[in-house]
């Protein structure tokens, strides 16, 4: 579905050159849900950017389904950390939603329909009418995720989506994570910074080092996957996969480079 | 426009700074109007090319009349600008303070407000005819209310709590102006003050070339009917110069006075152009 | 106190001041002999038959209509002009500073100077009006698209959108609180050139009749001049908010739930 090879970004500054990430490789399956996890600094942002083709690397291809991603592809959408500012504050909240879908030419009823389904999907089937700036944060953010899932991308990118909502909010969004993954069967690269949240969501993660960014360790999380809050997270080995991933970024944060590097 | 990452540093400049650019726009500009009026574009009397301008602006320089005509019009400007000032931190202050105030003058204000200070004019000429005190007229009438405005604005921003507190304390009228009222009012006075400067300076110059009172309005008026048009043209590139020295100096009042200012108002400095 | 009685009152003290002031003018002027300062009775009258009767039409119509025409063209010209300037920071950087020249120019000034090239007909008026409007819309425009967030640029991006649903969707309303300072600035501006370049030279329009009624000394005809100015300057004004209230509805709910956090 989703190939990245040798992805390589250079920034050019006027005094200096920033390598954000060095040689980054990895493929997600069809239908799989993905975490990436890494310190600050680990050029997360950079790396989700460059697959969503919002960003030229400096080398190396991204793939999806065959096609290499030169700029923006239609079976692509992006879930961005900041909601506030992400979606526009002079349309309602259908309006929001139904504008992706107004590019891909489809009759209107249908555009409906997506709209309708979309936002029922998150749970927000009675603020059709509302402003994005007359909800809350999480309602904000389900709205931006509405409108990814009525687009009907095959691959959903979200860059740290939860990072800007509180606790219990973050918790009720990753379970509607999962639970439009499930239903959807849509193919899910989740980038965070919270350990916890990547086990909890991920099947697979990818633990990434400092700048210039390698990807250290691909963990394989093998939790069952009916997974809840409470019951998941209390697991023994919910608590060893989150030890493992946390000695490895504190590693990482320590400047570990893997060998040849 | 891709934004930069955390990781990213800024943005290198691609070849010319800015300033340079700007300049390159500035220097373009003068070649076209050189260039325009040699090739036949526009008919050179209706518009000489940039050269005869500035030599008839260097010459101008050199005589009295300019520099008497500049006075004039500054003197108005100033003038009008001062009472204004006065007039709108005053008049501003007494009605702030007071909600009763507020609420019986406001459909006053909004009423007198838009009356275009032009509509003055029949009435200026018949009381003083072309001395300055037409001019101060419409100056003072156009630029009272943004000063009006702003200073309400600020003293409505007061915070209560302060007040009071220094109500309690016996603070006299004076003194509560001076250390309540007028810090958080100054941020706003400062916008008004940019604004009421460059209103200042249009009703001036139209003042002078309406009614013909002595400026430098007068002696674009009087070069254009009597033909001289590339000393026309060197007033006019004149009274932009101004305008441009009247918005910066405006500016970076403003912008001196906010950077030691405790609570910068980011929404009011730099929201109107 | 029921709604009928708090109704009254609002409108009480709404009109109480201003009736006060219409009232002490009539009471001091009313046996007035002053030549400059007749009864306002008298200059009542005169209104009522002069300027709002038909004989005043072919003076206020021509006005109005080179008002509006000056102030739409210059409008479309300075945002359609702004939108392109805004977007790229190489032309922003390359005009600005002759941008601002220019408009610093007191637009009075442009009367003479355009009575050099078109004469005295409609044609100048027109035009004055509208090199004089052009410049606050326009540098308005450039630094509303220049201030368009970054996130929501992306977003359009991400999405495929295409160059007329982003400009109509995005560009334009993001810009247009900072279009409409622009307009606003560009109202008042209209009105003075309109008087002026009617009282300068001309055959027709209020400025012209009110210099006629000065220079003949009509001084009731030419008070009601002076009113009739003052309302088109307060209709004007309240058109243009209901308008911008219409429009910009959305972004003072915007900021009054930004204030509120």
């Amino acid at each position: 579905m989703l190939e990245v090879r040798k992805l390589r970004k250079v920034y050019e500054g006027a005094s200096r050159t920033v390598e954000a990430i060095r040689d980054v490789n990895f493929s997600v399956g069809q239908g799989e849900l993905v975490c990436i996890v890494g310190p600050s600094g680990a050029g997360k942002t950079t790396l989700l950017k460059c697959i969503a083709g919002l960003l030229a690397p400096t080398s190396g291809s991204v793939v999806l389904e065959g096609n290499p991603v030169i700029s923006p592809p239609p079976a692509m959408a992006v879930v961005f950390q900041e909601y506030g500012r992400s979606l526009f504050p002079w349309m309602t909240v259908h309006d929001n939603v139904a504008l992706p879908l107004k590019q891909k030419k489809m009759p209107a009823e249908r555009r409906q329909e997506l709209v309708r389904n979309a936002l029922a999907a998150v749970d927000l089937a009675n603020v059709h009418g509302a402003y994005p700036w007359q909800l809350s944060g999480g309602m904000q953010q389900r709205v931006a995720i509405a409108r990814a899932v009525a687009y009907e991308p095959h691959v959903l990118l979200m860059d740290e989506p939860f990072a800007a909502v509180d606790a219990q909010t973050r918790a009720d969004l990753e379970d509607l994570i999962r639970v439009l993954w499930h239903r959807l069967r849509v193919t899910v690269l989740f980038v965070t910074h919270d350990i916890d949240e990547s086990v909890y969501l991920g099947q697979r993660v990818l633990v990434m080092t400092h700048a210039p960014t390698v990807i250290m360790e691909d963990v394989a999380i093998d939790l069952p996957d009916e997974r809840t809050q409470l019951e998941t997270r209390s697991m023994a080995r919910f608590g060893e996969l989150r030890k493992h991933i946390y000695s490895q970024i504190q590693l990482a944060k320590q400047g570990w480079r893997p060998p040849g590097q | 426009m891709a934004a930069d990452t955390t990781n990213a540093p800024a943005k290198i400049e691609a070849g010319t700074p800015a300033w340079l650019r700007g300049l390159g726009g500035l220097a373009g500009f003068a070649l076209l109007l050189e260039i325009a009026p040699r090739v036949g574009l526009v008919s050179p009397y209706y518009l000489p090319p940039f050269s005869a301008i500035m030599v008839a602006l260097f010459h101008e320089l050199m005589s009295a009349t300019f520099w008497t005509a500049l006075s004039d019009t500054m003197r108005a400007w100033a003038l009008g600008l001062a009472i204004s000032l006065i007039a709108g931190v005053v008049v501003g202050i007494i009605i702030g303070s007071s909600s009763l105030l507020r609420t019986l003058t406001y459909s006053t204000i909004e009423f007198l407000r838009p009356i275009p200070s032009v509509a003055l004019i029949p009435l200026a000429v018949l009381l003083f005819g072309t001395k300055i005190e037409s001019t101060l007229i419409l100056v003072v009438y156009a630029s009272f209310w943004p000063v009006l405005i702003q200073v309400l604005y600020g003293v409505q921003d007061v915070d209560p709590v302060a007040r009071e507190t220094a109500r309690c304390y016996g603070l006299g009228t004076f003194a509560q102006i001076r250390y309540v009222i007028w810090p958080t009012m100054l941020p706003y006075l400062m916008t008004g003050v940019r604004l009421a400067a460059a209103v200042a300076l249009i009703l001036a110059i139209t003042s002078e070339i309406a009614i013909d009172t002595q400026g430098l309005g007068r002696e674009i008026s009087q070069t254009e009917s009597g033909g001289a048009v590339a000393i026309m043209y060197a007033y006019v590139i004149v009274t932009g110069i101004i305008g441009v020295i009247v918005n910066l100096g405006a500016r970076a009042l403003e912008r001196r006075l906010l950077s030691w200012h405790p609570s910068i108002r980011l929404d009011t400095a730099g929201a109107v152009r | 106190m029921n709604g009928a009685a708090v109704l009254v009152r609002r409108v009480a003290v709404l009109l109480a001041l201003p009736t006060a002031l219409i009232a002490t003018w009539w009471i001091t002027s009313a046996g007035s002999q002053s030549f400059y300062f007749p009864p306002l009775q008298t200059i009542l009258e005169t209104f009522v038959k002069l300027w709002l009767s038909p004989q005043a039409v072919p003076n206020v119509v021509p006005s109005l209509l080179r008002f509006a025409v000056g102030y739409f063209a210059a409008a479309f010209l300075g945002i359609a002009i702004g939108i392109p300037v805004g977007a790229s920071r190489h032309l922003r950087n390359t005009l600005e500073p002759l941008l601002e020249f220019l408009r610093a120019i007191p637009p009075p000034v442009l009367v003479p100077v355009l009575i050099l090239f078109a004469g005295i007909g409609d044609e100048m008026k027109t035009l004055v009006i509208v090199f004089g409007c052009i410049w606050p819309v326009l540098l308005n425009t450039v630094a509303g698209v220049r201030a368009l967030d970054e996130v929501l640029a992306e977003t359009v991006r991400s999405y495929r959108i295409g160059r007329f649903a982003r400009l109509w969707h995005f560009v334009l309303p993001g810009a247009s609180p900072q279009i409409f300072t622009g307009l606003r600035q560009s109202l008042s501006i209209g009105i003075i050139l309109m008087v002026v370049s009617e009282m300068f030279a001309a055959s027709n329009g209020i400025g012209f009749a009110l210099v006629q009624y000065q220079r003949t000394f009509a001084i009731p005809e030419m008070w009601g001049g002076i009113i009739l100015l003052g309302l088109i300057g307060i209709v004007l004004s309240l058109i243009f908010r209901a308008v911008e209230a219409w429009l910009l509805g959305w972004y003072y709910g915007l900021r009054r739930a930004q204030r509120a956090n």
